[in-house]
């Protein structure tokens, strides 16, 4: 008992709280009235609060604490992706204010799902070994495709079948590919692989079998050969939605691949270029296919695969410098994406449209509101004075301090990243066309205006005190 | 009190002020809020001309911003320092003296979104004036990229019809450019690290002098920076975006260009091209004094068949920033005082004309040099006046810009470059460029205020009282600086023996 209780205290606490709230936001279901949108948005809100007061309760500390006979894993690492996980579920449960009160005797089951699938890419970060890996990610990913079908049209549910489809089919070659490494050393525990590997010569299939294993991870942060399902399922999904599938699948991913390379990196070196050679081409696809995008949905889901992309090239070098420069990117890619899709969501509930056209000449109507999402674009973009910039220049220096290996991937990825600006710079363009445009902004969602100026005002903060976030990320990836 | 973080973001503030939500949204009020703030922002500045030591030999007013005592990037030692030397100094006065002009000039043709102009001109100011003190390498970047985007906005939204796509053009261009830029930054940045084992961005501990890898290497890294500050220069071939933007931009916004956008890439040239890559820079130098000759008879041969007079004075400033590269690239101490200088008064002189196109295009609505002439009978005040600024623009001696065309062609002509033939061709062709020059000014001022008077324009005012001060202030500073043309070269001088001094090694 006494074990018990240390353990919860010192390494699962916040999961704990957040399947106490999913329980009482299931029994609720149950026992209240159909239609108690307040009450369910409450509940979940009040759960990420705890969750996030729960995880400064953990100790942290340099030392790894483990739970479960080594299975489940927290340290200053594993509490960084906890906490950016939890602050942008809190963001996106107010931003699905709209969508969730328009079909509310649906509410209890909506944010029951959506918490679920936040408990589950916060558990994939501490994982330990590869089974414990497979249910987390199969979890997450199953939480995904239920919000999708969430929406009633039966256009959006076909739009989405691709997902479904190709995440099938990259979680059955994961399981492929375990399968062949338990043959290969008869372990699942990462520390007991990397032990085996490391007094053993490591086999051919080696290269092979983390290729299988890390397609699941690049499809959910759509890697350019499993990325055609993006587009498609972001324009059917509800716009709360598209922005949860943009934010936390690849916080979790993220945090697994970071980890399954620190371990199978030592053993496969052509793995490296491998991963540089398809993020590049992540860049290069993703923008060219971005730039004649009219809807903002579509723009959004290829932006979310650029950024990817730029991230595993920083991730592929696996230094401690790229580590914590794709740790900042996160970082800022969270906010910014946050405040992109606060923007768009306040401009659909508005007036139900999508297209980027519809934003022409809205400076003349809601002047702050275009300032803040032009910040947030440009920051997004990678231009100079916003924490976009910074992030940027954090990752691609690592790359380059990395040696001259990456150079060309490097110049590539940063000519194909203008691409991008391109793409982001139809928005604001249309933005301040000179048409007259009779689209009012809704001024009454605070909560999502709220979301948007925080975001914006981020983004600069962030690009002027990136070295005090930088240093701490340093530290966390140091001891990762 | 003298300090330049806030010479630099005091114009920020300025337009942070100006979009404030409380800031009046009356066009008077905002407009006297911009002038007022520019004209004494240029004051400010005189004052560091006033406690600048010419005779120090680094950079001064040393002043680095911290944010509650942290260094911006420290771990990536980048820092946010900023400093001026002689040139920049130079650049800093000129850049503050034509944004308060702009802000004048800008009440007759500014109509919309008052509140947003003139932010977006402080914008650009301080990203102008960030890029000319910007000591370290990184921010210089920063600085450098955000001046796109407010000029974009000035362009796209002030512009005629088809200004938006121009302004498109040239920004993306120069973000593609910029990234090239970044990537050369970036390499310079790793290869001094792994020379001095110190990370450092610092612009004057960084060179790429040493020989720890190929030449090519750093010839490759070299064209990095090139490529995006020749963009801006402009070079000929280069240059096409300019004369483009410049017919379809705003008359202000033209003033704004052509005085101080040119100039920033010159000083890119200078500071990052002939400073950090010295032994590079030696080798690029005859192709450099041929690429001036080039721009010189280029710009001139495409300044005499235009019709409209903004691409008329558009192609004669690429030619006369072609004199700017044969300085530089003579690798002389004269013909490098001799370029600065007419970085310079190139600037303040094409700003000028575009104060005097500004009214007449004012006051005709039209930029055809069919459909105008003999101005000069209605206009005689506006003819007197640019009359002395194109006998500037010619060369005559007393005025601003016969003394750097004297630098130069004399530096262009004792340099002791090997190849000697290409030496002697090129001080032709400068000289050949002089002639010319005298060829399209006094054509475009022949054409617009000397032939025959049309009908429709026989009711046009003369200038008011407002545009004469503008260009009888640009006049004042264009006989002042020709007859004591050392008070400009004194400011530069010791930058001016410092780099003869790395180029000699």
């Amino acid at each position: 008992m006494e074990v018990l209780i240390k353990d919860i205290a010192n390494t699962y606490l916040p999961e704990l709280v957040l399947i106490l709230f999913i329980l009482i936001n299931l029994a609720a279901s149950v026992f209240l009235h159909k239609n108690m949108y307040r009450i369910s948005k409450g509940l979940t809100l009040t759960g990420i609060i705890c969750a996030i007061a729960a995880t400064f309760y953990l100790p942290i500390s340099t030392e790894d604490s483990f739970a479960f006979g080594g299975a489940f894993l927290s340290n200053a690492y594993t509490l960084f992706f906890k906490i950016l996980i939890l602050i942008s579920a809190f963001f996106l449960t107010l931003l699905s204010r709209n969508m969730v009160r328009s079909t509310r005797e649906l509410a209890f089951e909506y944010f029951t799902v959506f918490l679920s699938g936040v408990l589950f890419a916060m558990c994939s970060v501490c994982v330990m070994d590869f089974v414990g890996l497979f249910v987390c990610l199969s979890a997450l990913g199953l939480s995904c495709y239920l919000l999708l079908t969430y929406t009633k049209s039966a256009n959006a549910r076909q739009l989405s079948f691709g997902y479904l489809v190709i995440g099938g089919v990259a979680s059955s070659l994961f399981v492929l590919g375990l399968s062949y490494l338990y043959g290969l050393c008869g372990q699942f525990g990462f520390v007991d692989i990397s032990n085996y590997f490391a007094q053993n010569p490591p086999h051919v299939l080696l290269t092979f079998v983390v290729i299988l294993m890390t397609v699941t991870i690049l499809f959910k942060l759509g890697i350019v050969p499993f990325s055609s399902w993006l587009p498609d399922t972001f324009q059917g999904a509800g716009y709360p939605i598209a922005a949860y599938i943009s934010v936390i699948p690849p916080l979790a991913c993220f945090g697994v691949l970071a980890r399954l390379l620190l371990i199978m990196m030592p053993f496969t070196t052509s793995l490296k270029l491998v991963l540089a050679s398809l993020a590049v081409l992540t860049i290069l696809c993703g923008s060219l296919c971005a730039l004649r995008q009219t809807n903002v949905k579509r723009l959004m889901a290829y932006s979310m695969s650029v950024q990817s992309g730029i991230m595993l090239l920083g991730l592929c070098v696996f230094s401690v410098y790229s580590l914590s420069g794709v740790l900042f990117y996160l970082f800022f890619y969270v906010f910014a994406t946050i405040g992109a899709w606060a923007a768009i969501i306040l401009f659909y509930n508005s007036c139900k449209l999508e297209e980027i056209r519809d934003f022409n000449g809205l400076i003349y109507h809601r002047p702050y509101y275009v300032i803040a999402f032009t910040i947030i674009l440009l920051s997004l973009a990678g231009i100079a004075p916003t924490c976009g910039f910074v992030a940027k220049l954090f990752l691609f220096s690592a790359v380059a301090r990395s040696g001259f290996v990456f150079l060309p991937f490097l110049a590539v990825a940063m000519l194909a990243s203008v691409i991008m600006v391109f793409a982001y710079w139809n928005i604001i363009r249309a933005m301040f066309r000179r048409v007259e445009n009779s689209v009012e902004i809704d001024t009454n969602i605070v909560s999502s205006k709220l979301i948007l100026y925080a975001c914006a005002f981020a983004t600069i903060l962030c690009c002027i005190f990136a070295d005090k976030i930088f240093v701490v990320l340093q530290l966390i990836s140091l001891y990762m | 009190m003298l300090s330049l973080i806030w010479l630099i973001f005091a114009p920020l503030i300025a337009a942070g002020i100006i979009l404030f939500p409380r800031f009046p949204n009356h066009q008077v009020k905002v407009r006297r809020f911009a002038k007022s703030f520019a004209g004494l922002h240029f004051i400010y500045t005189l004052f560091f001309l006033l406690f600048f030591d010419t005779s120090l030999y680094g950079m001064s007013f040393e002043k680095e911003l911290t944010f509650f005592g942290m260094t911006w990037l420290k771990s990536l030692g980048i820092s946010a320092k900023f400093a001026v030397d002689g040139i920049a100094l130079l650049m800093v006065i000129l850049t503050s003296f034509i944004v308060f002009v702009t802000m004048v000039v800008s009440k007759i043709h500014i109509r919309s979104k008052h509140k947003l102009y003139y932010s977006m001109v402080f914008l650009f100011e301080s990203a102008l004036l960030g890029i000319f003190c910007a000591k370290d390498m990184f921010l210089f970047f920063v600085f450098w990229e955000l001046s796109l985007i407010p000029l974009y906005f000035l362009v796209s939204q002030w512009g005629n019809s088809e200004a938006r796509p121009a302004a498109m053009r040239f920004t993306f261009g120069s973000f593609a450019l910029n990234m090239l830029l970044f990537f050369a930054m970036l390499i310079l940045y790793y290869y001094n690290f792994a020379v001095s084992n110190v990370l450092t961005a610092n612009i004057e501990s960084l060179s790429m002098d040493e020989k720890i890898y190929p030449l090519w290497f750093q010839i490759m890294v070299f064209g990095g920076f090139l490529a995006a500050f020749a963009i801006r220069v402009p070079f000929a071939f280069l240059h096409s975006w300019y004369p483009d933007i410049q017919s379809k931009a705003a008359a202000p916004v033209n003033i704004l260009i052509s005085g101080v956008l040119l100039s920033s890439g010159i000083y890119g040239l200078i500071r990052f091209n002939m400073l950090v890559f010295p032994s590079v820079f030696k080798l690029f130098a005859p192709i450099l004094m041929v690429w001036g000759v080039v721009n010189l008879l280029y710009g001139g041969a495409l300044a005499i068949v235009q019709s409209d007079i903004k691409k008329i004075i558009s192609y004669a400033n690429i030619s006369v920033i072609g004199f700017v590269m044969l300085g530089l690239g003579s690798l002389t101490q004269i013909g490098f005082n001799g370029a600065v200088f007419m970085a310079v008064s190139a600037g303040i002189v094409y700003a000028a004309l575009f104060v005097v196109i500004s009214s007449i295009q004012f006051r005709t609505k039209t930029t055809y040099i069919t459909a105008l002439g003999g101005l000069g009978e209605v206009m005689p005040k506006c003819m007197y006046l640019t009359l002395i600024i194109c006998f500037c623009a010619v060369g005559v001696p007393f005025l601003m810009m016969f003394t750097p065309k004297l630098m130069i062609l004399t530096g262009a002509m004792i340099s002791d470059l090997d190849n000697d033939l290409l030496v002697k061709l090129c001080s032709i062709g400068g000289m050949a460029a002089v002639a010319m020059s005298a060829g399209y000014i006094l054509y475009f001022f022949y054409k617009v205020f000397c032939s025959v008077l049309l009908e429709q324009w026989k009711g046009l005012k003369d200038l008011g009282p407002q545009e004469i001060s503008v260009l009888a202030a640009f006049v004042a500073v264009i006989v002042y600086f020709g007859v004591y043309p050392m008070s400009i070269v004194q400011i530069y001088q010791s930058v001016a023996g410092m780099i003869q001094d790395i180029l000699q090694v």
